[in-house]
């Protein structure tokens, strides 16, 4: 037995990579990452979670060059007059969707009762999946606390500042994150047909659902549409067929979407105004 | 700080059962540094757990983040106190509940059976939706953990989320002892004399853990 741990073999695993190309590869997978985060760090330094509505012909700057975008721009102000603009940083869906779901209840008494009992409901989508009590709670209570104040009167510039903090507008992200993941376990048999591939809808929750900066797909939209009884509608800005379409499409949108591939902003209809 | 000790991190009665897990587990010998644990909290709590903590740049780092950290991290200790799971615990370490030390028991009719395992966990300020950062202090000869204690586990990478808490990274780090993921090992020795329990064992009693337990 003990020649067996002295015999000098190379140490290969199965695939036959030596403990120094294994160490290489882990410095390789470090530069990427070290560079991932200082990519990151700039985002967040450079850019603000939320930024202030801009006129939509922000958008024709941005794709001077491009035909294709220009047409798709022009189309786009036919029905949109502002654009506010969120950072890319993968929570652009959640965040987006919670500035426009709070931004529409500023002065709006009825709309705001509505929304504040559909959001004390879903505390019960999250009860049903189970979930470890104290990890939902402080989300939970944190975005009631904010939603009360919108109730009580808080201004777009109190909201806008808000939401602009980090600490609390993550805190109001995961909950967003749990509460779809939550309403996904519930509609299992439905959402599962949605989920490509082998991956079983518990691991989908846990690889893109719940942790932070996973970029959301359709069923995260319409999970999270459904468990909050808001209507999204979606406009498609990109090389495709483009066009609208809206989550769940039983609802009415009350907020609006802007998609380019891979990020969301918030847009607002020709009807509002600043 | 006044308002700091209105909002008592530790809720009523929870002194008694931070009292009843600290005899049962007996990783604190001294009982004084118990009840100074809890001092420190009661007193001052905001103060007293951020202090040695790091703000993120870019983050705006209020007394509301801190407080809603060390108030998880509350909740946490009692879930940990009260479940009371065979082999696993944790603790504060000194009176900063930002930074814990775990100990788990080698699991049984494994070859790490009877050898016990301290580990530091780290909270960063983006906790519980950024995962600590957790590394073994004692040695451990495993397949997917490096010669420097780093722990190679889905959960503390891209599957954490603010539903995971120290309890399951835990009982996770227990059952990856006795389950290695030897398809992509961090220290291949470990990985290619797993095949040979006996010899792994001999390796683990006789080499790694000659001067320990």
């Amino acid at each position: 037995m003990a020649e067996e741990a002295t015999t000098p073999a190379p140490i290969t695993n199965g695939e036959g990579i030596s403990q120094q190309e294994l160490d290489s590869n882990a410095l390789h997978d470090e530069l990427v990452m070290k560079q991932q985060e200082a990519i990151d760090k700039e985002i967040s330094l450079t850019i603000p979670l939320v930024r202030d509505k801009e006129s939509v012909r922000v958008l024709t700057e941005e794709y001077k060059e491009d035909a294709v975008y220009q047409k798709k721009v022009d189309e786009i102000s036919a029905s949109y007059k502002f654009i506010r603009r969120t950072r890319p940083d993968g929570n652009c869906f959640f965040r987006a969707f919670c500035y426009a779901s709070l931004e529409r209840l500023v002065g709006k008494e009825d709309e705001f009762k509505a929304f504040r009992e559909k959001f004390a409901a879903s505390k019960d989508i999250l009860a049903a999946a189970g979930f470890t009590q104290f990890t939902v709670d402080d989300f939970y209570d944190n975005f009631l606390e904010i939603l009360d104040k919108v109730g009580k009167g808080m201004t777009d510039q109190e909201l806008f500042d808000q939401l602009n903090e980090q600490s609390m507008a993550d805190y109001l992200v995961v909950y967003l994150r749990i509460l779809t993941s939550a309403e996904l376990r519930k509609g299992r048999e439905f959402y599962v047909n949605f989920i490509d591939g082998e991956q079983s809808l518990d691991d989908f929750c846990q690889l893109e659902v719940e942790p932070m900066y996973k970029e959301s797909d359709h069923i995260h939209i319409i999970a999270l549409t459904s468990a909050l009884g808001i209507g999204v509608r979606i406009v498609y800005m990109d090389r495709g067929l483009g066009g609208n379409h809206d989550f769940p499409d039983s609802l009415a949108p009350s907020i609006h979407l802007l998609y380019r591939p891979g990020h969301y902003d918030i847009i607002y209809p020709n009807a509002e105004t600043v | 700080m006044k308002e700091g000790a209105q909002v008592l991190p530790v809720e009523q009665g929870s002194n008694l059962i931070l009292l009843r897990y600290f005899q049962g587990i007996k990783v604190w010998k001294e009982e004084k540094q118990l009840t100074e644990f809890i001092m420190a909290q009661n007193v001052s709590p905001r103060s007293g757990f951020g202090g040695s903590r790091k703000t993120n740049e870019g983050v705006s780092g209020g007394s509301k983040d801190t407080h809603s950290v060390s108030k998880r991290l509350h909740s946490e200790l009692m879930t940990l106190m009260m479940k009371g799971d065979k082999g696993i615990s944790a603790f504060p370490d000194g009176d900063n509940i930002f930074k814990w030390i775990g100990t788990i028991h080698g699991p049984e009719e494994t070859v790490f059976s009877g050898l016990t395992f301290k580990l530091s966990l780290e909270f960063p300020s983006g906790y519980p939706y950024t995962p600590p950062s957790v590394k073994f202090i004692s040695p451990c000869f495993h397949p997917n953990v490096d010669t420097a204690g780093n722990i190679c586990l889905d959960i503390l990478k891209d599957k954490w989320s603010a539903l995971l808490d120290v309890r399951t990274i835990l009982i996770s780090i227990q059952s990856l002892l006795s389950e290695p993921n030897i398809e992509s090992p961090l220290n291949t020795k470990a990985a290619q004399m797993w095949k040979n329990q006996e010899t792994y064992r001999k390796h683990l009693t006789e080499v790694v853990h000659k001067n320990s337990n």
